[in-house]
């Protein structure tokens, strides 16, 4: 494996422009499920200490609802769907009625259904995000079942803490924002993407893309 | 005696007289270790966060892994003037925050390896477990008095449990 550390400009610029691509296909996935436009930011290639995950990005200890996926195909990755968890549940109201019309009372809902909906739009946006850079890298495309979580922010992250923590200190993380237009005034829905490609699969990926 | 607090990152390991709380936020599947020594009051903290130290640098910080920060944190504790035989230790964290059905991948099961191998490794030097709060699927907060010595965990849902 080569140190995360040493990569030059080029090639964090190619994994970014992998994130790119990911992006693109997950919003316009996300889009065509919610019958919404969607803004998204360009996304970021970023190294992080492992011991730092919590407050890059954001409160610790505020409440978030995150969908995880598994790559199981060629290019070995883990991805995760993390919003707040106001904004988790308003993306699960707009999918809901928009499926089942707008006098589904949401609020009674257990919430075995909510996660499934919840886990749904997370399979389907990282499902994308994943399926574009397969295509990109000419790799097979195969991914795990999603798991769902509505916990502390840094407690979800040690998932990343004990992928990269083994290897190192610092985990290279592509992280990009998605957000839902068009709704009503003073709500918002945001979510993060982030990938999280194994320490191996960099490798493959920076020499698919010619850059190692 | 007002108690002054102390909140611990990850990787981190601290040893320190009374009166004093030692906290650590957000634990997933990293662990919460509390060692103290309630006669010659003193307590210490780690946030350990995988089970094993193999194939990795000696620089790494002692608190990371199960297997080093075990001694490290007993061997300052015998430095602050604790008595071996009197150190009794708490563990609280080593959730599995994701399940994916029909997976199994190592990092999705740290939590279950962090809490055998710190258990382990008590045990290996001889320090009585008086306490523990660990598995499930829940992130924990916790905070650690030493002036009752008691361990107060915080779980989303689920309320606050003293152990």
């Amino acid at each position: 494996m080569s140190d995360i550390a040493s990569f030059n400009a080029l090639q964090l610029d190619a994994i970014k422009e992998v994130g790119n691509i990911g992006t693109g296909n997950a919003a316009t996935a996300l889009s065509g499920l919610l019958s919404r436009m969607i803004h998204m930011e360009v996304p970021k290639t970023e190294m992080v200490s492992i011991y730092e995950l919590g407050e890059h990005y954001g409160d610790p200890l505020q409440i978030v609802g995150a969908v995880f996926v598994r790559s199981l195909g060629g290019f070995q990755c883990s991805l995760i769907f993390i919003q707040n968890e106001e904004d988790a549940n308003l993306m699960v109201e707009l999918l809901l009625k928009q499926q089942f019309g707008t006098f589904i009372p949401v609020g009674e809902i257990p919430q075995e259904m909510t996660d499934s909906a919840l886990s749904e739009v997370g399979n389907i946006v990282l499902s994308s995000f994943l399926n574009a850079i397969n295509m990109l890298l000419g790799t097979q495309h195969q991914i795990s079942v999603p798991g769902v979580a509505h916990d502390m922010l840094s407690s979800i992250l040690d998932v990343v803490a004990s992928i990269y923590g083994q290897m190192g200190e610092t985990a290279l993380l592509v992280n990009t924002e998605l957000r839902v237009e068009g709704l009503e005034e003073g709500r918002k829905i945001s979510g993060h993407i982030i990938l999280i490609p194994d320490p191996d699969a960099l490798e493959l990926l920076l020499k698919k893309l010619k850059v190692m | 005696m007002a108690e002054n607090s102390i909140v611990l990152g990850m990787a981190d390991l601290m040893v320190v007289p009374a009166p004093i709380k030692l906290i650590t936020l957000g634990l997933g599947s990293c662990i919460g270790l509390v060692v103290y020594d309630s006669f010659a009051k003193v307590a210490g903290m780690a946030h350990i966060m995988l089970p094993n130290s193999r194939g990795l640098s000696a620089s790494e910080k002692v608190g990371k892994f199960a297997d080093t920060a075990v001694p490290a944190i007993i061997e300052e504790m015998l430095k602050k003037g604790a008595t071996r035989t009197r150190i009794k230790a708490k563990i609280a964290g080593g959730a599995q925050m994701f399940a994916l059905p029909g997976m199994s991948a190592d990092f999705l099961t740290v939590g279950a390896k962090n809490v055998n191998e710190t258990m382990a490794r008590l045990r290996r030097m001889g320090i009585a477990l008086v306490a523990s709060d660990t598995g499930g699927n829940k992130g924990r907060t916790i905070e650690f008095s030493t002036s009752n010595w008691m361990l107060k965990v915080k779980t989303l849902g689920k309320g606050t449990n003293e152990i």
